[in-house]
């Protein structure tokens, strides 16, 4: 009887391994321990070389009496130092794939009941590819085991789609047992698990990623899935070739770094094969930018209009172009803006809302590669850029004076406007005349300009704005044109 | 009258036909130009091998001398048709999938899908003056097309087009023949 060999798996219990000369192989064993002087020592037969028993606090003594053809006893003391920790082997819960980002979900537990709370416990994930389950990568992941069970959960995500070739994943922990004197080892890695790659899946084929928007500067894989007894002649990335890379019998892959941005439909991915054409549209382009100057007003009080500089154009188009959403906090009413994505004027309105002066306004803006925002808080009394002044006409005149009326469309009616007409001459420098006025709904409006020479040619025309809390000028009106009277005779 | 009357009937056929080779001679060169211009915006290889389009009939046809007058009509009005269908779900994938962007190729794919709108109908007064039936559309009822992918949405747009311009071809040749005072062009009874 040798090599008496004993390992813990959760610092409790302890397996007892021994080897047996060849004579003696096949009889019973009687196994005794005794912990220290004041236990009786414990008994019980086995036919097998192994028997579990406690772990002792200081030191055992085990003696082993083999039958078989010739009686043979032995003694040994075990000391707590000779018996070696190798945690037990953890399981894979689960292995959940997210194809659309190449992510992996692992989920496992920490079988922390079995050890004493607050200990130390170290995970080595591993990540497998190919039919030659090439190792990817390897990850420590940490954590503190709490006496109970606990399901952890670690994400991984691939630098190629999950659909190109099959991934593997195992893991195997270490317990820093600190009050552990025995030799202490990583335990034994978990069975793998697997997600199946399309290029396991008879009669499929293509590329992938299919049709994905990515970021400018990305470092892109591409596979192309194929038959098994189908040729690849190449692969491309818009007009270039790249070398391929096997993954499989059935999937080959190419690495395109730093990818620019694509044109407007889309950069195609080409795998040509011996009698077919596989493919993919990658659309590379930026996130959108944080919006810059945002500012909104209103011309009638009926709607509010909001404007605001985009930044960089993201370079994508269609259904992946950048979106853009105004959220009033105070209402909570939200309205998605109609924005052309050619010209470049952004623009996007609000209704004005009964009884709201103060409009707390954030403006949403994504596409699928990220999202932004500006807000802004403004009180839309202080935000007013009347219509450009209308039908403006001559309605009284003399030799010294003219009264001009004009239309302003828009409910200014708790509004005072502020208005300038510009008199010009060709005998005088060009004269501004400003007069207020209560705002009214959609109404017309009158000024006396006084002071004129006789028999002038003068030229008019008009703006206005609030008068308490100037915002902008409207527009100019279009001009009219007036001569005065001559004078009387003195 | 019978007389005055075949011999109107014919006046008006060759009037018909003359029209229909100059708008398809028309066509087939905005076709020409309209796939050039795919090719290049959507970044496909000219030379690229299509297969052929689900639900479009190929121009190429066996003993194209032996048909008869009808069969070519009815031919041409099924294959311009199907390009009807196509092209307008070309321009709906274009303006999904660009927007407002190169607005100058979904306005070239508009202006040939009137074009093949106007052809298709010419050729239904052309059957008409035969009285001859035409014949209902199957487009209603018709399950949608499966959806593709954007790759294989740029090569069924390749193909319709070099397709469309094989028949833009064809049909010029068919409507000469149709053209001809000549018994070949007799439209037989319709089996």
């Amino acid at each position: 009887i040798q090599n008496l060999k004993c390992v813990t798996h959760d610092l409790h219990k302890m397996l007892c391994t021994w080897e047996i000369s060849s004579g003696r192989r096949h009889g019973q064993t009687d196994f005794c321990y005794t912990t220290n002087d004041l236990n009786p020592q414990v008994c019980f037969k086995t036919k097998e070389r192994r028997v579990e028993i406690p772990i002792p606090e200081s030191s055992i003594t085990v003696t082993i009496k083999s039958s078989g053809t010739a009686f043979a006893t032995k003694e040994f003391v075990i000391h707590q130092k000779d018996v070696s920790f190798v945690p037990v082997t953890p399981h894979i819960l689960s292995l959940v794939p997210d194809f659309p980002t190449s992510t992996l979900n692992l989920k496992w537990s920490d079988n922390g009941s079995l050890f004493p709370y607050g200990l130390d416990a170290l995970w080595q994930i591993q990540i497998l590819r190919k039919e030659a389950m090439e190792v990817v990568t390897q990850v420590t992941y940490y954590s503190k085991l709490a006496h109970e069970d606990i399901i952890l959960s670690w994400n991984w995500t691939s630098d190629m789609p999950l659909e190109c070739t099959s991934h593997y994943v195992k893991i195997r922990c270490y317990v820093n047992a600190t009050n552990f004197v025995g030799p202490k080892d990583w335990s034994d890695w978990s069975p793998s698990k697997v997600i199946p790659g399309k290029d396991t899946e008879p009669g499929e084929s293509g590329v992938f990623p299919l049709d994905p928007v990515v970021a400018v500067g990305s470092d892109l894989t591409f596979c192309c899935v194929h038959e098994e007894d189908q040729r690849i002649t190449n692969m491309t990335y818009g007009s270039k070739s790249y070398t391929m890379m096997k993954l499989s019998s059935r999937s080959h892959a190419i690495r395109v770094l730093n990818a620019s941005v694509s044109n407007t439909s889309g950069t195609n991915v080409v795998c040509r094969l011996e009698n077919g054409l596989e493919g993919s549209v990658v659309f590379v382009g930026y996130a959108p930018d944080i919006p810059q100057n945002l500012s909104c007003e209103t011309s009638n009080f009926l709607l509010i209009k909001c404007t605001w500089k985009p930044g960089r154009p993201s370079g994508l188009y269609g259904e992946r172009r950048t979106k853009y959403s105004l959220f009033e906090r105070t209402s909570g009413k939200n309205v998605s803006c109609e924005v052309s994505e050619v010209n470049r004027d952004h623009v996007c309105g609000f209704p004005v809302l009964p009884d709201q002066k103060t409009y707390d306004f954030i403006l949403g803006v994504s596409n699928p590669i990220g999202q932004a925002q500006s807000s802004l808080l403004v009180d839309i009394t202080q935000r007013v850029r009347p219509r450009t002044p209308e039908k403006l006409t001559i309605v009284g005149n003399n030799s010294t004076s003219i009264q001009l009326r004009w239309f302003i469309n828009g409910s200014f009616a708790d509004t005072r406007l502020l208005c300038q007409t510009e008199i010009s001459s060709s005998h005088s420098d060009r004269r501004l005349h400003n007069v207020s006025m209560p705002g009214r709904k959609s109404s017309t409006y009158t000024a006396q300009l006084n002071a004129l020479h006789p028999d002038t040619k003068y030229q008019f025309r008009v703006r206005c704005s609030a008068a308490d809390h100037f915002w902008r000028w409207s527009d100019w009106s279009r001009g009219v044109e007036q001569k005065t009277s001559e004078a009387p005779p003195a | 009258m019978a007389t005055a009357d075949s011999s109107s009937t014919a006046l008006r056929r060759r009037d018909l036909c003359s029209r229909g080779i100059r708008l398809a001679g028309k066509m087939r060169t905005d076709v020409v130009n309209l796939l050039d211009a795919y090719v290049e915006q959507q970044g496909l290889d000219a030379s690229a091998s299509v297969a052929a389009v689900e639900g479009v009939p190929l121009a190429a046809v066996e003993r194209w001398d032996e048909q008869t007058g009808t069969q070519r009509l009815l031919e041409n009005l099924a294959a311009y048709r199907a390009f009807r269908a196509l092209l307008a779900q070309m321009l709906e994938e274009q303006r999904e999938q660009l927007g407002e962007a190169d607005a100058g190729l979904g306005r070239a794919l508009a202006a040939v899908l009137l074009q093949v709108s106007a052809f298709a109908y010419h050729l239904e007064e052309l059957l008409r003056l035969e009285s001859r039936g035409i014949p209902v559309e199957e487009g209603d009822g018709l399950p949608p097309p499966p959806r593709l992918s954007l790759f294989e949405q740029k090569l069924r747009g390749l193909g319709v087009l070099r397709e469309l311009s094989q028949w833009a071809t064809r049909s010029v040749r068919d409507l000469r023949q149709l053209a001809k005072p000549s018994p070949a062009t007799d439209l037989a009874e319709s089996p």
